[in-house]
């Protein structure tokens, strides 16, 4: 198979032939024959060598065109994996455009829109985002949506891209990724343990360059938390060495697994067997283990007999990351809380509902035999109890389920185990909007069309049901005056939210309306400056516009505003759940969200105050509290907000200066 | 030369034809296509061809094609088969023309016609319901002498005016006929069926004359032909020819193309199946074009024209003795699994001396085929082939017809 015939390149030919002489109308059936032809070249490496050779002449040709490749400094690397998975001719055509980004990376070929260090940048994220691809191990969700040949396909581009382009930046952004994704502490760990073991298999990290050190923090975190496990690095061997060692040698082992731990938020295996045997015989060195704070010392002291049971009920080798959750949930002081521990206990003796059963155990990847979903099920509600901000949607369309969980888990704890107690015994849930009660199973289909279990054990059980009931709500609410989150929110989220609500998009003109005076409403209300240093009490659920790095429009999307600050270099700025986890994210017009070095508590984003404002449509706010500061915003401040928008997202709509009664 | 040509339908790679010939034309079609029309230039007509009243009708879309000049209406569905007809009636100032499109639409008034001009048809009558088929069918078990236990004669029922296979049912037993008719099928044609080798024929019409047949091989009805025809019927060409030629007679066809269906039998008997007078499918134009090296679809519109001359028909068409150098054949892949997540192009396809291209898509995720398919439905994509050997298209377009892409 690997040679292919003159036949093959003649057919090329000969279809190029047929695309380039054709006219504009019939150019997309041409293009999709001649797809056929690049399916057929990219499965070998002389076909590829052949492709790469011809792509920007077919780039120049307008292959491309009416496409959604035909603008190459608009592509997202992201996205990428995606349409590679898509099947041909999708694929095809993916594979071909990346050839002549290739081909502008190398100075073979010159772009107008695309710099050469573009076009390299370009390649550089796209591998990291595919390393599967471009290790040839694909994951196992891949191999099950892709044909063999597809495989072959990618596999083949990728070693193409990989043996011509520079792998140093690779590596770099490698080690950058991970620590990006670390630092924002996801509940679910999968990606950043699947990328750290890759990194590890493949690239030398023995070097002694800081990219070497810190990964080697994460490497090490994940395969060698202490001297015990350097050794005795099997999971029975680690056990055995476990019972035959002494109290000082427990203790560093403890105290090294708690470092690792709080500096990566990553917990080992290892970590288990050892926390299990401190409950059982040296309760005194369970805080170094979980490498508690002062509040979290005293939280153990005060609940031993309760958290021991819990962690001998919950913790085991597989079921490992929760111990990280239970540190935090014991730093959060929430054992403390009556509603909270009763409800624990609750949840330790329910049934589980054998359909919700099956999802939880879907969504593991490799659980231990003798675990059962409950214990899956209490860990998962231990770690978005330690980390509300950790809650992530996958890749599923549900930032609003998200948000929410991340909203009760910080301000309702007992609530929210109340709601996963329901679902899980039930496999339904009932919450009330206006009058009318919303029962989740007598519902239609929500925004999930088939849920992906890349989710974590307590979004796997709520979002199908969340899912549903935000979406008759939704359903609802339309055709009213104004944008349905207004009274949505207010169902949905709970009484924290805030009554008074504004949106700058005017349903009844389909337009932008009054966008100064909702940007004055915005800064009065949250702007420390300008609302008399207040401080916020509650998350507030914001809706924004999600523009790409040219600042143009993509869509909607739902996040929540949690406090603004001060930075630690005195900017004031908005620190907010982004719940989709994409640390690495570029909005255009230099808005780039950071994750981390800005003050960001773990799983918050930041932006400077000013350039957050220029991405919302829609927030909740105080109007009574509000009317005092509105007089103070000044002038400039909107004209600056006002500016970026309009030069963005704003492009997309029509823009009226009337004033509103707001 | 014709001042103007009426293109009745939505076609891009007609309209892509008569751009190549820079002979002037105007598509007339819905609505919904104007402002595609409008943004690449295409003389185009707004008109609801799915309605007939005060406000939309023939002699209204005669006054509004009045503005391009329009003199000769071309059908390139089957459903604009009669309004072509009647504005060509206008046209040529001669009401039969109208008549005779009704005679395409009608496929029991089509067999008669055939029937009474002499060519052979099967048994036809037209039915109103499932008794009226058991009937027709014991009719036909009587005249086929049918003993008692033996097997009933076959009866296929269509539709009186639908394109090729729409609608189209085989009953083989009585019983077939109560679990396979619905009351929505009636009324419609009844006829038995017909033995023989089933291949259908493109002849190119001016003047009543033919000046071109394309023979199309059928290797299966629906899924794949090719072009030229292979030796057998090749062997056949000038009986074809002159049968077909009878049947533009009997129905008194001067311009256009016609698209027959036929049996040819053992004994050299050529059986009438039906005929149309619009774009085949099956992209057969397409691997005609391909085969015989000129634009068919141009041929298509420009045979329509009273007005031109010899010369530029001769310029139109491959030469008479115009040898095709290669068969070129395509298969239409449909998904056999009513499930299927995954496009699989087999590995031995790659390195097929005889494979071109093709159009398969990947389907979307979880996607399904919806229970009612007309006809044969949507087809997910084609592969054409071309080689020398028609013995080895018919193998491989057999092969491939048989292997799931769609897994």
């Amino acid at each position: 198979m690997e040679i292919i015939t003159d036949k093959v390149f003649a057919n090329f030919d000969q279809s190029l032939k047929e695309f380039t002489s054709s006219g504009p109308l019939s150019r997309k059936e041409k293009a999709t024959k001649l797809a056929s032809q690049i399916d057929i070249l990219s499965l070998t490496s002389n076909g590829m060598a052949y492709l790469y050779k011809q792509s920007a002449m077919l780039d120049k040709a307008g292959i491309f065109e009416e496409t959604v490749w035909s603008e190459p400094d608009k592509l997202v690397p992201f996205l990428v994996k995606g349409t590679l998975k898509a099947g041909h001719p999708t694929s095809s055509f993916e594979i071909l455009s990346e050839l002549r980004i290739l081909r502008y990376a190398q100075g073979e070929d010159v772009h107008d829109a695309i710099s050469a260090d573009e076009a390299q940048n370009f390649l550089e994220e796209a591998i990291v985002h595919n390393l599967e691809f471009a290790l040839k191990e694909a994951t196992e969700e891949t191999r099950i949506k892709m044909t063999e040949r597809e495989l072959k396909k990618v596999f083949n581009l990728f070693s193409f891209i990989m043996s011509e382009v520079d792998l140093v930046g690779i590596y770099e952004k490698l080690v950058v990724e991970v620590q990006l994704i670390c630092a924002q502490r996801p509940i679910l760990t999968r990606k950043a343990r699947e990328l750290i073991t890759l990194v590890k298999r493949r690239f030398d990290t023995s070097g002694n360059t800081e990219n070497d050190q810190n990964m080697n923090v994460f490497i090490d975190a994940l395969f060698q938390p202490s001297d015990g496990a350097r050794v005795h690095s099997d999971k029975d061997a680690y056990r055995s060495f476990i019972e035959g060692s002494d109290e000082s040698v427990l203790q560093s082992e403890a105290e090294s697994m708690g470092r690792y731990m709080n500096a990566t938020g990553l917990v080992s295996g290892y970590h288990a067997i050892l926390l299990r045997k401190l409950v059982n015989e040296f309760p005194d060195l369970v805080p170094v283990c979980l490498d508690l704070n002062d509040r979290g010392i005293a939280e153990w002291e005060k609940f031993h007999k309760l958290v021991s049971n819990l962690i001998l009920e919950t913790v085991s080798f597989d079921n490992c990351q929760c111990i990280y959750g239970l540190a935090r949930m014991l730093g959060r002081n929430l054992f403390s809380r009556t509603p909270v521990r009763s409800a624990l206990g609750n949840l330790r003796k329910i049934r589980v509902n054998p359909q919700v059963e099956k999802r939880i155990l879907k969504s593991l990847v490799n659980p231990d035999q003798d675990v059962t979903a409950l214990q899956y099920l209490v860990g998962g509600t231990i770690k978005v109890l330690g980390q509300p901000l950790g809650v992530g949607q996958g890749n599923n369309p549900t930032c609003q389920s998200a948000r929410g969980m991340s909203m009760w888990s910080q301000h309702s704890p007992a609530k929210l185990i109340d709601m996963i107690i329901t679902v899980a015994t039930q496999n339904n849930l009932i919450m009330r909007f206006e009058n009318y009660d919303l029962v989740s199973n007598q519902l239609g289909k929500g925004l999930l069309d088939r849920m992906d279990y890349n989710l974590d054990v307590v979004s796997v059980v709520l979002v199908p049901h969340l899912d549903k009931i935000y979406n008759e709500m939704m359903k609802l609410a339309t055709g009213r005056w104004d944008d349905p989150h207004r009274w949505v929110n207010l169902a949905m989220y709970g009484q924290w939210i805030q009554v008074g609500f504004a949106s700058c998009y005017d349903y009844l003109s389909n337009s932008i309306l009054d966008f100064r005076g909702f940007t004055r409403i915005f800064y009065a209300s949250f702007h420390p400056s300008y609302n008399g240093d207040q401080k916020m009490a509650f998350p507030n659920p914001l809706g924004i516009f999600i523009t790409n790095n040219n600042g143009v429009m993509l869509g909607f999307h739902a996040i929540s505003l949690l406090r603004v600050d001060k930075s630690p270099t005195g900017e004031i700025r908005a620190y907010f759940l982004n719940p989709n986890n994409e640390g690495r994210q570029d909005w255009g017009q230099g808005i780039r969200p950071s994750v981390n070095g800005q003050g960001e508590k773990p799983g918050e984003s930041s932006l400077p105050f000013y350039q957050f404002s220029a991405r919302i449509y829609a927030f909740h706010y105080s109007s009574l509290d509000v009317k005092s500061w509105l007089d103070g915003v000044p002038e400039e401040e909107i004209t600056k907000v006002e500016e970026i928008a309009k030069e963005s997202w704003g492009k997309s709509y029509f823009w009226n200066q009337q004033i509103k009664l707001w | 030369m014709a001042n103007c040509f009426a293109l009745m339908g939505w076609s891009l790679p007609v309209i892509e034809s008569m751009q190549k010939t820079g002979k002037p034309f105007v598509v007339v079609s819905f609505p919904d296509f104007e402002p595609y029309a409008t943004e690449n230039n295409i003389p185009f007509l707004p008109y609801p061809l799915d309605e007939w009243s005060d406000t939309s009708n023939s002699l209204d879309l005669f006054e509004k094609l009045k503005a391009f000049n329009a003199d000769v209406a071309v059908p390139l569905y089957e459903e604009t088969v009669e309004w072509a007809g009647a504005l060509n009636s206008i046209y040529r100032g001669d009401a039969r023309v109208l008549n005779r499109a009704f005679l395409f639409r009608n496929k029991a008034m089509m067999k008669r016609k055939a029937l009474i001009g002499g060519l052979k048809v099967g048994l036809f009558e037209e039915v109103f319901n499932k008794e009226g088929v058991k009937a027709f069918m014991k009719r036909l078990n009587q005249a086929n002498l049918q003993l008692d236990g033996e097997a009933d004669s076959w009866v296929h029922i269509k539709p009186f005016a639908s394109a090729g296979t729409v609608g189209h049912r085989l009953l083989r037993s009585m019983s077939d006929i109560d679990e396979k008719c619905e009351d929505s099928d009636f009324p419609c044609l009844a006829e038995s069926h017909l033995s023989g080798r089933e291949f259908s024929c493109e002849a190119f019409i001016n003047k009543g004359k033919i000046r071109f047949l394309n023979i199309t091989e059928y290797v299966k009805l629906g899924y794949s032909n090719f072009i030229p025809e292979g030796h057998y019927l090749e062997s056949k060409r000038d009986l074809i020819h002159k049968q077909v030629q009878k049947m533009v007679d009997i129905f008194g066809i001067e311009y256009g193309m016609v698209h027959p269906e036929w049996f040819l039998t053992e004994n050299d008997e050529l059986n009438f199946g039906e005929t149309a007078c619009r774009i085949p499918g099956g992209h057969i134009l397409e691997l005609c074009s391909k085969a015989y090296e000129f634009d068919a679809l141009a041929a298509f519109v420009l045979c329509h024209d009273p007005n031109i001359t010899e010369e530029e028909l001769d310029g139109i068409f491959p030469a008479k003795d115009f040898k095709p150098k290669n068969y070129h054949g395509n298969v239409m892949i449909y998904p056999r699994k009513r499930q299927f997540s995954k496009l699989e192009i087999p590995e031995d396809l790659n390195n097929e001396p005889y494979f071109v291209e093709h159009t398969l898509i990947a389907p979307y995720e979880g996607q399904k085929l919806s229970g009612d398919r007309d006809g044969f439905g949507n087809h997910f994509g084609t592969i054409n082939f071309r080689g020398e050997d028609p013995d080895r298209m018919t193998e491989l377009l057999k092969h491939y017809e048989e292997v799931d892409f769609y897994v």
